[in-house]
């Protein structure tokens, strides 16, 4: 199973459109997962549509959260789109005996098998889940508790049966250059791992659109990732489209 | 797509179930879940807790495990499940939900303040007993809180929502970060009996020092939550110093079952400092000092008489 959790605070204003670049990304088997960190007011109007059109468009969830809420909610989005997947799945195989219901309109008790193996492959599948990190500007006060809610993520993680890992990346890149970076490849731990934004530097733009098909393009290369992370420095970290 | 709405049923309504047909009528909201809203109902002039659920796979999941559980009860136990079922609500969509026992107790913070304190000690042993049951079934309670804790009469105990249980070795499937192990960087988030065990010593923190343990949780940087802090907030306080050796063992995870952990506090409660308030009255360590001396002179004079 794979996944994309965008967290974010506002809007995209550059490049190709977050909707479009989140149904990519469900075409190639990747749910969308969206939080809008909100601090004092909200993300505005336009921002809390686009939230929501990203994760319709990419099959996932969204969540408008305050900061405190945050490991929370990123950790139950991840659970809850996990099950939901494989119930798509599931859905799907049992597309014979449903016809085009869902599983809701099986009877009770036949119900009860059905999800009993939904919860088993939810509890022992592989999954990865590549997090997207808005660090434009006004995120900058919020990152703290964005590292957080990564670290509580990959705590949840690790109690499952299945392999889970996680990889983070960061948009917009370095002033000159870059939709996005990658901050750290496909990992299951984060022992060891000190900080994971180290002093970024907070560019003007959201790229949000260009970054999502950079993620894209990293599950598509797949391995290529893994070995890039043992080839480079820490300048490198973060293949450049 | 699952999408959950929130659904909501009146005092008076009657609710039918859409495969077996089975009809309820709606007396009041009794709580609500993370995943559900659990309500009084009556059916021929029986009382039920209904439980509707928000996404019907989730709900399943949670019937699952009570099915299971149902399963392994020994003969002679009152059945806890009833019926499981569809029904449509005020807005015409289906929700499920299911039909169980209904339990007549009180939220744990409201019968220790109406029965008092020294209820405590029982209260806890009973529910140390419970999750121990649980355990020994297979099964870790998971969402372990104050909220899910009923108290009928002589401190018998019920846990209420059953959406955090989850089979021993799986992730938790339901928690509250502040009663979660994780949270406070005291280990992991695989169903253990430890697990359970540690939510029970934040639940006695949160019983008898609210104030101090949410201040904690807003104050302390994440990486700075461990279970030295909870221990400090336990040895700071009154109620809490008589058991802080026992909460110091369930934050390391150091028992080795419920079983275990029942058994030490089972211990606590007879030793005689434990209940509050300990000491002897003054009124009667006066009486008893009196008393001596006035036996020391009586038989002085008495001695003194014979001699």
């Amino acid at each position: 199973m794979k996944q994309i959790l965008l967290i974010t605070d506002g809007c995209s204003n550059v490049g190709l459109s977050p909707v479009v670049a989140a149904a990519h990304a469900s075409s190639e088997g990747i749910s969308v997962n969206v939080v809008g960190v909100l601090d004092h007011g909200d993300v505005g109007e336009l921002g809390a549509t686009e939230i929501d059109e990203i994760a319709r468009a990419g099959g996932g969830l969204s969540r408008l959260v305050n900061m405190r809420q945050l490991s929370q909610t990123v950790q139950m989005m991840t659970r809850k789109t996990v099950v939901q997947t494989i119930q798509l799945a599931v859905q799907k195989e049992l597309k014979q005996v449903l016809g085009n219901g869902a599983i809701e309109a099986l009877p009770p008790d036949k119900r009860g098998e059905v999800v009993r193996v939904i919860d088993e492959l939810g509890e022992t599948s592989g999954l990865q889940v590549a997090l997207l990190i808005d660090a434009s500007a006004s995120m900058k006060p919020k990152l703290a508790a964005v590292e957080e809610a990564i670290r509580d993520l990959m705590l949840s993680l690790q109690a499952r049966q299945g392999k889970s890992e996680i990889s983070v990346f960061h948009f917009p890149g370095s002033r000159n250059g870059g939709d996005c970076v990658m901050d750290l490849s496909w990992t299951s731990h984060l022992n060891g791992v000190q900080a994971i934004f180290p002093k970024l530097q907070m560019g003007g733009t959201t790229p949000t659109g260009p970054a999502i098909m950079h993620v894209i393009d990293f599950y598509r290369q797949g391995d290529y990732g893994r070995q890039s992370r043992d080839e480079t420095d820490g300048m490198m970290s973060g293949y450049v489209v | 797509m699952a999408t959950s709405f929130k659904v909501e049923l009146r005092r008076g309504m009657v609710v039918t179930g859409k495969w077996k047909h089975g009809r309820y009528k709606v007396e009041r909201l009794l709580g609500e879940g993370a995943n559900g809203k659990v309500y009084l109902v009556q059916r021929d002039r029986n009382w039920y807790a209904l439980k509707v659920g928000f996404d019907a796979i989730d709900l399943q999941s949670e019937i699952n495990v009570l099915q299971s559980l149902a399963k392994q009860k020994k003969q002679g136990q009152e059945p806890f499940l009833f019926d499981v079922d569809d029904l449509y609500g005020p807005d015409g969509r289906e929700y499920p939900f299911y039909i169980m026992r209904y339990v007549l107790g009180s939220r744990l913070v409201v019968y220790l303040k109406q029965h008092g304190e020294e209820w405590f000690p029982l209260v806890g042993l009973n529910l140390l007993n419970k999750l121990s049951k649980l355990h020994e079934a297979g099964w870790v309670f998971g969402d372990l809180k104050v909220e899910n804790v009923l108290v009928a009469d002589y401190g018998h105990v019920e846990l209420v929502d059953y959406g955090g249980v989850t089979a021993s070795g799986k992730s938790v499937r339901q928690f509250t970060e502040m009663y979660d192990r994780g949270y406070w960087n005291c280990g992991s988030r695989s169903a253990d009996p430890g697990y359970d065990l540690f939510s029970f010593g934040v639940l006695c923190l949160q019983l008898h020092e609210a104030k101090r343990l949410h201040q904690l949780t807003a104050e302390l940087l994440p990486q700075n939550r461990s279970a030295a802090e909870l221990i400090e907030i336990a040895e700071a306080s009154a109620a809490l110093r008589p058991i802080a050796g026992w909460l110091r063992k369930a934050f390391a995870g150091q028992f080795h079952d419920a079983g275990d952990a029942a058994a030490a506090w089972r211990h606590l409660m007879h030793r005689r400092d434990t209940h509050r308030p300990s000491a002897t009255p003054v009124w009667l360590k006066g009486l008893a000092a009196g008393s001596a001396i006035l036996l020391a002179t009586s038989v002085y004079w008495l001695l003194r008489n014979v001699l």
